[in-house]
């Protein structure tokens, strides 16, 4: 079932660089400090957290977060070291999203759109536990914390993980299933209710337009409403041209065959990597259970086109005086019509696999 | 092709009163063998399998049919089911759409009252058929309301034989939509018809078929928001006519009357959002059509004056009525809607928050193929049957059009709305054949008798500019007389548009070098088009006949598999209905997934928990619950609902794909859904549904797979599930809760029976404790042993 099947899909591998010294020129500051000066400070570090208590690292995540947009705190290696390797029954989880700012870029990721999601499961839980303590939303970056990602053996992204209270090494704390990204926020909040116990509370959207947006945009409309009428009745509005009604039919009919509100729906890419090959792009997909964009609109497109060429023979190339440019003109659209229903057709045989087939009387063959 | 017969059919004065009457005749004779391949093409379903009623949701109607006929319509009408959502029941005459019901029983007394012996059956088998031919000749009235009676014609000849409407109407499908679809296209006929000619006495008739399409399908909603948005769309275009007051006013007060008389319907005619958008444009005619009465009645500076009073109190009733609607609607919790019609408005509903409404594979969205597959070539020609429509515009075609992208869009959200949309598609591509056909045809006849008449003239082209001197002198008197006689049976358009097209040539005419030539097309790309046309037409005809013969003609309760030794077939669901129907008790409850809710009720007469009409989303989630719990907690869940017998589909033997496991993972979101301890990741192995060795134990554990499963290694040794395409994850283990009773003959159907509760006997009742304790320990240490966990 494609809902199953889609998440694999986003997976990427991360490649970590091995021997070669990451490419960035301006290393993050954690990477500059050499080994032998990390160690003392971790140690440091550990000692100091260990002595300092809990409550402490509480106050200082409730800080933290109060700083951070949407509550979801930004960590590094020290700042994971602090708060996440620190001795094993802590008094908060940790809800960490793994993130790599140079693949934003791969739209089959979708990384953006998880992080906001996350900063909106961070957001809501803010919003319903105010004063909660027990769990901490963190993000953090491949570029700046390469050791924490292998620390938590992170080596592909989409990736959440949830530290709790006891895991004491990072490693063994919880990954979340790629089954959880399927419903963005909503099915987060079942992992992390599942696994923490937590009740997050009903997800807070906010409003596409804000309050006062809407009542300006409601007084606007108030206003417009006796220009409208008026000029309804003077019959020289937008709504009274008809090429613009056309285009609009045209324009529903094309998004529809070409199956556009299947994408909307099952948020299918236009296009994915062939598995075997990540160089090569796939467009078709074969099966008729599922659909890409970029095939939809192709398909949808020869559709309306087929359509649109009979249209123009009927309606506008009668009326066209020179007989060259008709017979022309016609040459064109049943060359182009023959070719396009030849290959919807095809495609459709290919994709569906059916073979369409005559009836004949058994005594003809 | 309709097409040529089409030509011969339209009006013409004095000397061609006897080729009217020809024409009128063919045009009958044509209509008659439309109905006739309508019906017939319907038949593959009796003739390849049987004279049977189909799927799932034609056995309830059927067994309601049953009842009119046997017990009279009160009897009918007062109704309460006991042998269905035990132990809720089901009052069947408050919640059922009759219209299908009433039909098929008023035929079969008809009939029987002509003294011709046919079974319920028959007549119920039959009804869908009979019902697209009559659905062929509406689309006819209506097109031919549009565009005139050639357009008619080859709309009619689409519709009978469209692949999505066969797939609902096949002979033995007797559902909604059968009657439904006639009804829906008849009411817009009328409703055209009403707006063209302005009679009350077709407004009335509107009504009526409006009150029997809601009698009929739940799709009414569409018409009655379908007609307000065209109404208001008149309006807002400045197309207001007193026709359009009629057409709409009448409809209104009388359906909306009538549809309150239907039971399911009732209050919900006034009370649901569905029907706001309709009261909304009624006061907004009113509105418009005062504004319009005191502009007849007033001086224009008067008016003037009159217009503003009238727009402040029009404003002011009309945010009054608004700000009531929205406070009713905000009142009620799914803001008035239900789930069906949100997720149409928000495509994303659906798969969100209802999942019984997502799990119904006909309420998925569509791919590409699925238009292809549905509504064949005419993928390809509605684009210019909308371009058709708007040149020119009238109140009919715009109706058309607004039909056509309504009905797209909504069957771009749910797959099972392509029936809507294929009256439209059939309708504007009769349009755009008929319109293509027509410019082509002319061009042909016009240049052949050219040829013939002065042939070496006009052979060579020569310049454009002497070439068309040259037959404006030949052809103005012959123009003039095509006007009258030649042309204008050619001319097959409705008489509006002819008269737009005079005025336009009257118009034009004043310039006189422009519109001496009628416009045509080269004579040889004009007879290769319409052969490329005609071949486009065959390739649908081949595929409608395909699709009728191949694809949608399994009646899904008997199936066939065709394989070198011949042909095989499965016939194990009657055979497991039948086997309950034998050798259970009257009384006995049987439990299985709501799929199978209405066949049991009909074929084996035994009580059931669930079926497919879902009106109890708790009910539901409760089976789906002990089906995924595991044998013990499953147990209980039924026992509790007092069931003996559990019946699951199972198609890893044969490899029928849709059987109980593939349809499991819906049971776990449903059941996930009431009961939050059933959560659907436990079933899964990293987001992967599989009931192989990588299984997780949850799945291997629960009812579902251990009924589907059990004994299953037995037939070849290794349990390979032909289905899933692997072995199974657990192949020895013994029910405890359960008994198999029956298993049909290629273990299609598997029925089991709740073991009896233990007595509990004082004493030994530590003993038994112990016992069970040491049976689960040892079914823990068998689990501990299994290599793969």
């Amino acid at each position: 079932s494609p809902l199953i099947l889609f998440p694999c899909l986003l997976t990427t591998v991360l490649s970590f660089p091995r021997r070669s010294p990451p490419p960035d020129p301006h290393p993050p500051i954690a990477m500059a400090i050499s080994p032998r000066l990390l160690l003392p400070l971790l140690l440091a570090a550990a000692a100091a957290s260990a002595f300092a208590g809990a409550n402490d690292l509480v106050g200082e995540l409730q800080s933290l977060r109060s700083r951070s947009p949407a509550g979801v705190i930004h960590l590094t290696d020290t700042s994971v070291t602090r708060f996440l390797s620190s001795p094993a029954p802590r008094p908060y989880s940790v809800l960490v999203f793994f993130d790599a700012t140079s693949l934003h870029s791969k739209t089959d990721l979708h990384l953006p759109q998880l992080r906001r999601e996350f900063a909106l499961l961070s957001a809501s839980f803010h919003a319903n536990n105010p004063d909660s303590s027990d769990l901490f939303f963190a993000d953090i970056e491949f570029s700046e914390s390469q050791h924490s990602f292998s620390q938590f053996g992170v080596n592909s992204l989409p990736h959440v993980r949830l530290i709790r209270p006891e895991h004491s090494r990072l490693a063994d704390s919880e990954q979340m299933d790629q089954s959880h990204f399927s419903r963005l926020a909503d099915s987060m909040v079942e992992f992390v209710e599942a696994r923490t116990g937590l009740e997050v509370g009903p997800i807070v959207r906010p409003p596409l337009v804000s309050r006062n947006q809407m009542i300006l945009l409601g007084l606007l409309f108030l206003i417009s409403i006796p220009f409208g009428i008026k000029r309804i009745m003077e019959g020289d509005t937008l709504l009274h041209d008809r090429k613009l009604w056309m285009a609009g039919a045209l324009f529903v009919y094309f998004f529809s065959v070409s199956g556009g509100m299947y994408g909307i729906i099952r948020h299918t890419p236009m296009f994915i990597t062939d598995r075997e090959d990540p160089n090569k792009l796939v467009f078709f997909y074969q099966g008729s259970g599922m659909q890409l964009g970029a095939e939809g609109f192709a398909v949808g497109f020869l559709y309306t086109l087929v359509g649109l060429m009979i249209a123009v023979v009927t309606h506008l190339l009668v009326k066209v005086e020179s007989l060259q440019t008709q017979r022309f003109a016609m040459l064109a659209v049943m060359a182009i019509g023959w070719w396009a229903v030849r290959k919807v057709i095809y495609l459709d045989n290919w994709k569906t696999g059916y073979g369409i087939h005559t009836f004949w009387p058994s005594s003809w063959r | 092709m309709a097409e040529p017969v089409a030509n011969a059919a339209a009006p013409a004065p004095a000397p061609g009163r006897l080729r009217n009457a020809f024409g009128g005749v063919l045009c009958a004779f044509t209509l008659i063998l439309i109905g006739v391949l309508a019906f017939s093409i319907r038949l593959f379903s009796v003739i390849k399998y049987e004279s049977v009623i189909h799927e799932f949701d034609p056995y309830f109607n059927f067994r309601v049919t049953q009842f009119l006929s046997k017990n009279g319509i009160y009897e009918f009408w007062n109704w309460f089911d006991d042998r269905t959502w035990y132990p809720l029941g089901r009052v069947i005459g408050g919640t059922v759409y009759p219209g299908l019901t009433l039909t098929a029983g008023s035929i079969w007394w008809f009939v029987n009252a002509l003294n011709i012996p046919l079974s319920v059956e028959t007549v119920c088998v039959f009804t869908a058929p009979i019902f697209s031919a009559i659905a062929s000749w509406a689309t006819y009235l209506l097109t031919k309301e549009a565009k005139g009676t050639g357009a008619g014609l080859m709309a009619a000849a689409i519709l009978a034989m469209v692949p999505s409407y066969i797939s609902r109407s096949v002979a033995g499908s007797y559902d909604n939509e059968a009657v439904a679809i006639f009804a829906l296209v008849f009411t817009f006929y009328l409703y055209v018809k009403t707006l063209n000619t302005g009679s009350l006495f077709y407004a009335t008739l509107n009504a009526l078929s409006y009150f029997y399409m809601v009698c009929s399908w739940g799709g009414y909603t569409f018409i009655i928001n379908l007609i307000p948005m065209h109404v208001l769309l008149c309006i807002v275009t400045g197309r207001y006519s007193s026709r359009l007051y009629i057409a709409y006013a009448p409809l209104v007060i009388l359906g909306t009357l009538l549809a309150a008389l239907v039971p399911v319907v009732g209050f919900n005619a006034v009370l649901t959002s569905e029907h706001f958008a309709s009261f909304l444009v009624f006061i907004i005619l009113h509105v418009v059509a005062f504004v319009y009465y005191i502009k007849g009645l007033l001086t224009p500076r008067l008016f003037k004056m009159a217009m503003t009073l009238v727009i402040t109190v029009g404003l002011a009733v009309c945010f009054a009525v608004v700000a009531i609607l929205v406070a009713l609607v905000a009142s009620s919790p799914t803001k008035g809607w239900s789930g069906r019609s949100l997720s149409l408005l928000d495509p994303t509903y659906a798969s969100k928050y209802i999942p019984i409404i997502a799990s119904v594979s006909e309420h998925q969205p569509p791919t590409w193929p699925s238009y292809f597959m549905d509504i064949n070539v005419l993928a390809f020609l509605v684009p210019a049957g909308i371009i058709s429509c708007f040149l020119p515009l009238s109140d009919a075609s715009s109706f058309m059009v607004l039909y056509l992208v309504t009905a797209v869009y909504f069957s771009g959200v749910m797959v099972r709305l392509m029936l809507v949309l294929a009256p439209a598609a059939c309708i504007l591509s009769g349009i755009a054949l008929s319109s293509a056909f027509d410019v082509l045809t002319r061009s042909m006849k016009f240049q052949l008798s050219k040829l013939f008449d002065d042939g070496p003239a006009i052979s060579g082209n020569g310049s454009p500019n002497g070439s068309s001197a040259s037959t404006v002198n030949t052809s103005s008197s012959k123009n003039e007389k095509t006007e009258k006689s030649e042309a204008a049976p050619k001319e097959k358009q409705s008489k509006k548009n002819r008269r737009k097209d005079k005025e336009v040539t009257e118009s034009v005419s004043v310039k006189p070098k422009k519109e001496k030539r009628l416009s045509v097309l080269p004579l040889e790309a004009s007879i290769v088009s319409t052969l490329l046309l005609i071949a486009l037409g065959g390739f649908y005809v081949v595929h409608c006949v395909w699709a009728a013969a191949e694809a949608y003609s399994a009646p899904s309760i008997v199936l066939t598999s065709r394989s070198r030794e011949g042909l095989h077939v499965f016939d194990d669901f009657r055979e497991a209905y039948a086997w309950l129907s034998h050798n259970t008790d009257v009384d006995d409850k049987v439990a299985s997934w709501w799929d199978y809710g209405y066949q049991t009720t009909a074929m084996a007469n035994r009580t059931v928990i669930v079926d497919n009409n879902t009106w109890n989303n708790t009910h539901i989630a409760t089976v789906g619950t002990a089906m995924s719990s595991p044998e013990k907690a499953a147990w209980e869940i039924f026992d509790s609902l007092d069931v003996k017998y559990v019946l699951v589909v199972f198609g890893g033997l044969v490899g029928y794909p849709s059987d109980d496991i593939n349809k499991f993972l819906w049971m776990v979101r449903i059941g996930g859904g009431e009961f939050p301890h059933i959560k659907e990741p436990d079933y899964l192995r990293d987001g992967q549904y599989r009931v192989d060795a990588q299984a997780t134990p949850t799945m291997l554990n629960c009812l579902m797979y251990k009924l589907c499963y059990y004994r299953f290694v037995e037939t070849d040794g290794k349990g390979f599930d032909r289905v899933r395409g692997y072995e199974i994850g657990k192949k020895h283990f013994k029910l405890t809760h359960f008994e198999e009773v029956f298993t049909t003959h290629h273990w299609m159907v598997r029925i089991y029976k709740l073991k009896p509760q233990k007595n509990r006997i004082r004493g030994k009742l530590k003993k038994l404790k112990s016992q069970s304790s040491k049976t689960s320990s040892t079914l823990a240490a068998g689990r501990k042993k299994n290599p793969w966990q």
